[in-house]
């Protein structure tokens, strides 16, 4: 299920003379955005969500956390918390519980305003194994390891899952190691053996491969997420805000929010990577 | 040097005689004829002297008796002579016009006609040496300072009035004939003109009498010859029709190496590409860098960017007409080329002489072979080729057969990892009739195949991927030359359409991956049409005309409507199932067409026009450069038709005897249901793709200048155009206008070709243009540590990339020819970016790759360097 980018191929192709370079460009930054980033999944909490501003895209620093908000989260079980800020715009849960089926409702009042966003997490199937496999360097595989997946997708349409890489502990993220998958074309089939990594391992590489179910309006936000951060070359999309589930709640009020609050069930593996050359 | 003067003189001599008579005159009538005839009917003299000696006699059936009997016995004496020698004792006489000799006899005046009885004079005017069909070339009627050109086949007819006539063959680049006749009859006279360029290496300068430029009704067209396109500098010395028809006014790309060309304001989808009449879908090779036409079997390219006429319909935008060579049917030619990216090779012969001839074009890139040399890139696979074929046959007067074929591929392999490919193929079978002197046919029919596919070979990945796009078509065109006054053209056409969007199936036993296979769709596109060129006055001639097309999109299919939000995927309801062949929805409109002509002087006037243009299949495609992978779709009952309306308004001027043509036009254009797409939409594979897109309007407007000089050792253009092209599509930019990918405020080009001496000619064209448009992304913001970017307006093509320009050159070398010989070659050496500007062809915004905290803009140039190309050419 790795990510096949066609055009990057085909940039490939026409690689013979294109270049790219970096160039100063001026924007107007118009008005800082409340963002909000995290979700609910059905691992032991805490939970954190971040509060933060747009900052100018030439900015290059970290964007300007939002402070003294109140987050809370309440769920279809009838428990509801308020979230404590441990670090200046991280908000943390103390007792939720997240479960696979439940629904949970975030509420953020910042800076006058009162945003809303839902959440649900849905079922995952479980990864069977994982086994590495070496490739020789050619035109698509740099040279090294890369790790198989197997195991089962649920029988049934509409699953929408988000896979993550930890090398050593580390997430692995890239624009391009996003990896998010509908069941459209695979529905029920049992995963046998894609590739899961883009660049390569190295003999001694802990690797653990999680499986996250996410909904379907997840799903398009991250997939509209990396078409917008993978977005290059002469196949480019027009460029596109990506979609957000914070909805303000006053109607009427002209102010927006942007980001994500996400609910996911998780489930992984782990591969020490072997040295079999 | 000494050399090169005396061809000047000799050249300007030619051209000094040109005013009088033929520049032929001379070997014609000196050519030494030893032959006897006693008691020989005329008409089988002329004809054993057309075969021994190749001379063209021209004469009228019935004012010449054929049967009278000749006698004389010639011993190697000038043709002249022996002519005097033959007709003595008889009333016949002969001139020679350009290089045909005309027989007439001088009998009284018998005629039992009314003097002024309409009369036909009809035939095909051709070129001497290959004899190919000549397209536009003109025939001027001295008395009545009338004419008429010829049609796509070289066919020409004109009705006078009974009368002596003095008319003029002509054909730019080509020596006029002139030709003088008594028309008591219906007539047939087909011509053969020479080519200049084969006789003298000077360019002559041809005051073409019938000027198409300033006379005809017809604006907003661009014609390029292809010696013209063949001189012009080309990237990597591969000969472009398409990237040379971008350097014309109202036309723009998006970017180098962008598949196709926008013309007026309108998407690339929105020009029809005719290849000897059937369509091409997809006009590029290599993903736009290159395009489909081999330069060696291309005869004629015409670029209609407004007043379309009727007869032509299913785009918005455009008329791109290419014609292929019919062959040579004189003699076995070959002719080709070795160039840095691809080689060519060509062969036409006649198979009959001058009753029919084929000729067969091939290229291949050949990148890949060296590729394969080396053992790590064995599997791999990167190359294009096209084959292009005809072949024609003169059943008789009156009857002409096409068949003519076109057959290309792009592959991509790596390895057992990737492939992909794509190509179309047409067949075009053409049968001209001429049920009489006044009213020609052509039937058509035609089949066009665009594909694709991509895969995996093996593994978990493993899948193959096809799509496609079939069409057969039928037509009638039908032309009744009234008289001098009116042309009346007429006809009828039927496309069946068969979209196939996506097969996709695993390949190998590994694979996760299901089959799968979108609806097939299918519609038939059906259209009538008549239009009328007349002339009204010396002054004042209109062609109008009016289409009527109708679209049936039919089962069997599902339909769905959609609802939901606008800027969402939208949820299929209501599913609706159609039986084979059933009628899901139909439209259909009236295309009214008009333009006008007014003659302010000999040499200027003003042109009016306007149409309006119904496209029924759309290409779906959301990327900068439109890619091979993008699927057409017909309309349906959720997707409408795109309607164009557009006006166009001209000042047309020839300077100096037609060496200079001068253009300014003006144009207007509205565009409805013009299609868009929602955020992160899915565009391939998908069975619900209606609930992707966004309908809206869009609008153009511009001006262009235009200044082409034709004639002369330097020749070339100089076209500047100033021009808008917005959409407004809800969901998009705030619901506002916004500028289209494609607009450019200012889009200059200039073209030269300058033919230092008979062995080089060097050229050069240069081209600015405003930056295209692209959406900024102001701010940012975090998500899961991946910086988002985002764009707090929630803007569309708010700022441009910088301003495009670029120089490219190139010189010819033609090798000495050695005498007696037939061999021909010429090396040409090319230059392409000559300052190595790199342009941009889009900007985006990224994390820096070494510091993901750290974003960028990036400008991404497709050619940031010079590309020199050296060609070797030859011909014999």
């Amino acid at each position: 299920m790795k990510r096949y980018s066609f055009f990057s191929l085909i940039l490939f192709a026409l690689s013979l003379a294109s270049c790219q370079d970096v160039i100063d460009l001026k924007v107007d930054e118009g008005k800082p955005l409340l963002v909000v980033d995290g979700y609910v999944t059905d691992q032991p909490g805490p939970y954190a969500i971040n509060l933060s501003k747009t900052a100018g895209y030439f900015s290059n620093a970290p964007t300007p956390r939002v402070r003294g908000a109140i987050l809370t989260i309440s769920d279809n079980e009838g428990h509801t918390e308020t979230l404590v800020e441990t670090d200046p715009g991280k908000y943390v849960t103390s007792t939720l519980q997240g479960k696979i089926g439940n629904h949970y409702i975030l509420t953020v009042k910042a800076e006058g305003e009162e945003y809303r966003a839902e959440a649900t997490i849905k079922r995952v199937p479980q990864i069977d194994s994982l086994k590495q496999m070496y490739r020789e360097k050619s035109e698509i595989y740099d040279e090294g390891y890369y790790v198989q997946y197997f195991g089962p997708e649920l029988a049934g349409k509409g699953d929408f899952y988000q896979f993550k890489i930890y090398k050593n502990d580390v997430l692995e993220n890239k624009p391009g190691d996003l990896t998010v998958s509908s069941d459209d074309f695979v529905e029920g089939n049992y995963i046998s053996g894609p590739e899961m990594n883009n660049d390569p391992f190295k003999a001694g590489d802990k690797i653990q491969i999680q499986t996250c179910s996410i909904t379907e309006d997840n799903y398009k936000f991250l997939n509209e997420l990396y078409l917008q951060v993978n977005n290059a070359g002469m196949f480019a999309n027009p460029p596109a805000n990506v979609r957000t589930n914070l909805v303000n709640v006053n109607v009427n009020s002209t102010k927006k929010a942007v980001g994500y609050f996400g609910g996911m069930a998780i489930r992984s593996k782990e591969i020490v990577i072997q040295d079999q050359k | 040097m000494k050399n090169f003067k005396m061809l000047l003189g000799v050249a300007l001599l030619g051209g000094l005689l040109n005013s009088q008579h033929s520049f032929a005159q001379t070997p014609v009538l000196q050519q030494r004829v030893s032959t006897k005839y006693t008691n020989v009917p005329l008409s089988s003299v002329l004809n054993d002297l057309e075969k021994k000696y190749g001379v063209q006699f021209s004469y009228t059936n019935n004012r010449v008796s054929m049967d009278q009997l000749l006698t004389a016995d010639l011993n190697n004496q000038p043709l002249g002579d022996a002519l005097t020698q033959l007709f003595k004792g008889t009333d016949l006489d002969y001139t020679l016009v350009g290089n045909q000799l005309v027989i007439k006899e001088n009998q009284p005046v018998a005629n039992t006609k009314q003097s002024n009885a309409k009369l036909t004079i009809s035939g095909y005017i051709r070129d001497a040496s290959n004899g190919e069909a000549l397209i536009g070339a003109g025939v001027f009627v001295k008395e009545l300072s009338t004419g008429a050109t010829t049609n796509v086949y070289g066919f020409y007819s004109l009705t006078l009035p009974q009368g002596n006539y003095t008319l003029t063959y002509s054909y730019l680049g080509y020596e006029p004939q002139i030709s003088e006749l008594v028309l008591d009859a219906d007539l047939t006279r087909n011509i053969s003109l020479t080519d200049q360029h084969i006789k003298i290496d000077e360019v002559v300068v041809t005051a073409t009498k019938v000027d198409e430029h300033v006379k005809s009704t017809e604006m907003s067209v661009n014609k390029l010859d292809i010696r013209t396109v063949k001189a012009m500098p080309a990237l990597l010395g591969e000969v472009d029709v398409i990237r040379s028809i971008q350097l014309l006014p109202g036309v723009s790309t998006v970017g180098e190496g962008a598949a196709g060309f926008n013309v007026r304001g309108g998407g690339i989808d929105q020009n029809l590409i005719l290849l000897d009449e059937a369509p091409v879908y997809n006009s590029s090779h290599l993903f736009g860098l290159f395009s489909v036409f081999n330069p060696d079997a291309v005869k004629d390219i015409k670029l209609v960017k407004g007043g379309i006429p009727a007869q032509y319909g299913g785009r918005l935008s455009s008329l791109l007409d290419v014609r292929m060579k019919e062959g040579n049917s004189k003699r076995f030619t070959a002719s080709g080329g070795i160039g840095t990216v691809s080689s060519r090779l060509t062969v036409e012969a006649p198979i009959v002489k001058d009753k029919s001839s084929f000729i067969i074009a091939a290229r291949r890139s050949y990148v890949d072979l060296f590729l394969k040399l080396s053992p790590s890139q064995k599997e791999n696979q990167a190359y294009f080729y096209d084959l292009s074929a005809k072949f024609n046959y003169t059943i008789n007067d009156k009857n002409k057969i096409y068949l003519s074929g076109y057959f290309g591929k792009d592959v991509f392999k790596f390895g057992q990892q990737f492939q992909m490919n794509w190509g179309n193929a047409t067949g075009t079978i053409r049968w001209n009739h001429l049920f009489n002197s006044r009213l020609f046919a052509n039937v058509t029919g035609i089949y066009s195949n665009y594909d694709y596919g991509l895969g995996v070979p093996q593994g978990a990945n493993g899948f193959d991927w096809k799509s496609r796009i079939v069409n057969y078509s039928a037509k009638a065109d039908f032309t009744y030359y009234l008289n001098t006054k009116n042309t009346i053209n007429f006809g009828a056409s039927a496309i069946l359409y068969n979209f196939e969007p996506a097969k996709i199936s695993p390949l190998g036993n590994k694979s996760i991956f299901l089959s799968r296979e979108l609806d097939h769709q299918k519609a038939v596109e059906y259209a009538a049409f008549v239009d009328n060129e007349q002339t009204l006055s010396t002054r004042l001639s209109v062609q109008y005309g009016l289409r009527f097309s109708m679209f049936d999109y039919i089962g069997s299919a599902t339909t769905y409507n959609y609802t939901g939000e606008l800027i969402d995927r939208k949820t299929p309801i209501n599913p609706k199932t159609y039986g084979n062949g059933e009628l899901i929805q139909r439209y259909n409109y009236l295309e009214p067409r008009v333009s006008a002509r007014y003659s302010l002087t000999e040499s200027s006037s003003l042109k009016a026009s306007y149409n309006r243009m119904a496209q029924y299949i759309h290409l779906i495609t959301n990327t900068t450069a439109a890619s091979p992978l993008d699927v057409w779709s017909p309309s349906t009952n959720n997707m409408k038709p795109e309607i164009a309306d557009q006006v166009a308004l001209g000042y047309f001027k020839n300077l100096r005897d037609n060496t200079y043509e001068f253009s300014i036009e003006g144009f207007y254009k509205t565009m409805s249901n013009q299609i868009d797409y929602i955020p992160g939409a899915n565009l391939l594979l998908n069975s619900n793709l209606e609930g992707e897109l966004l309908y809206g309007k869009g609008r153009a407007y511009g001006a262009e200048f235009y200044l082409k000089k034709n004639t002369g050792k330097l020749s070339g253009w100089i076209s500047y155009t100033l021009s808008r092209s917005e959409r407004q599509i809800d969901g998009i930019n705030n619901n506002q206008w916004y500028v289209a990918k494609y607009d450019k405020t200012h889009n200059l080009s200039l073209v030269g070709i300058y033919q230092v001496n008979d062995r080089w000619t060097v050229a050069s064209n240069f081209a600015y243009g405003t930056g295209i448009a692209f959406t900024t992304s102001n701010s940012r913001y975090s998500h899961g540590g991946l910086i988002v970017p985002h764009n707090t307006f929630n803007a569309r093509n708010d700022t441009r990339v910088p301003a495009y320009h670029r120089l490219d050159v190139s010189a010819t070398l033609k090798n000495r020819q050695k005498p007696g010989k037939r061999w021909e070659s010429e090396w040409v050496f090319s230059v392409y970016n000559l300052y190595a500007h790199r342009n941009a062809f889009s900007i985006y915004f990224q994390q820096n790759k070494d510091n993901p905290e750290k974003t960028e803009a990036v400008r991404l140039s497709v050619f940031g360097s010079m590309l020199p190309s050296v060609t070797y050419n030859f011909k014999f």
